[in-house]
């Protein structure tokens, strides 16, 4: 799988590309945890990815632990339906934040 | 269908497009597909992960059919007795400092089937899960 990592604005946007399964998850983890040791403020952008499993899900709460105990600050943006249900489902909506998009999340970082 | 799958993570690629062709080919919402291929990526990683501990090559099997309510899902394997619908909840409410890591993929089973059935016949695990095709289950569904 691909991740793309980029700056925006002073926010580091992760976007994992394809399915963030078991097989792929430790690139996704690779990933977000260089851009959570790199930055305080980091985005994970969800919509070129096919789904996330338990194993993604994971990362993604590392990463929100890690940022909340150093003092950073984790986005979710463009998260589509069939994802945020899998979100939702886990709890995960009521700890972390999601926003619709990037532009969205700005207040949030500042 | 009948798949036959190896005890190896690699395998779970393979089993995502036999999914996806699966749904395309019996005209599955791209929503269910979703559902499906996250509870068959769950499973099968429990099996190929934990069910054969004393490690070497092992296969086991997945069944897939649809019909007019369900598609209906049968993974049977002979590694170590494992029962996920036994299994414990995570706590969804805890904060994110108190939150655990593990334990969701079963959870995430659980809450996206309609019918989650377990058997130890044979030595064998026999697990049948649905997912229902119309949106009648215990999630409330956005504008549904």
């Amino acid at each position: 799988m691909e991740i793309k990592i980029a700056e925006e604005d002073g926010i580091t946007v992760v976007t994992p590309v394809g399915r963030v399964d078991t097989s792929t998850s430790k690139a996704f983890e690779d990933g977000v945890m260089s851009a959570v040791a790199s930055g305080k403020k980091l985005a994970i952008r969800f919509n070129e990815i096919d789904y996330m499993s338990s194993a993604g899900l994971r990362v993604v709460l590392m990463a929100g632990k890690k940022l909340t105990a150093s003092g950073g600050a984790l986005a979710l943006i463009d998260m589509p339906e069939k994802i945020f249900s899998v979100f939702r489902i886990s709890g995960f909506d009521k700890i972390l934040k999601i926003f619709p998009n990037l532009a969205e999340s700005k207040e949030f970082f500042n | 269908m009948l798949v036959k799958i190896k005890n190896n993570i690699e395998e779970i690629s393979r089993i995502c497009d036999i999914v996806r062709n699966f749904c395309v080919q019996n005209g599955v919402s791209d929503e269910k597909y979703h559902d499906v291929v996250l509870i068959l990526d769950e499973l099968i990683t429990n099996i190929i992960s934990y069910a054969y501990p004393d490690g070497g090559e092992r296969f086991f099997d997945l069944s897939l059919e649809k019909n007019d309510q369900y598609i209906v899902m049968n993974v049977i394997d002979d590694g170590i007795p494992f029962d996920p619908s036994s299994q414990a909840d995570p706590d969804v409410d805890s904060s994110i400092e108190e939150r655990q890591l593990g334990g969701l993929g079963i959870f995430m089973v659980k809450q996206l089937s309609e019918v989650i059935e377990y058997s130890r016949v044979d030595d064998q695990n026999r697990l049948c899960v649905k997912v229902a095709l119309c949106n009648k289950n215990k999630e409330e569904n956005h504008g549904d």
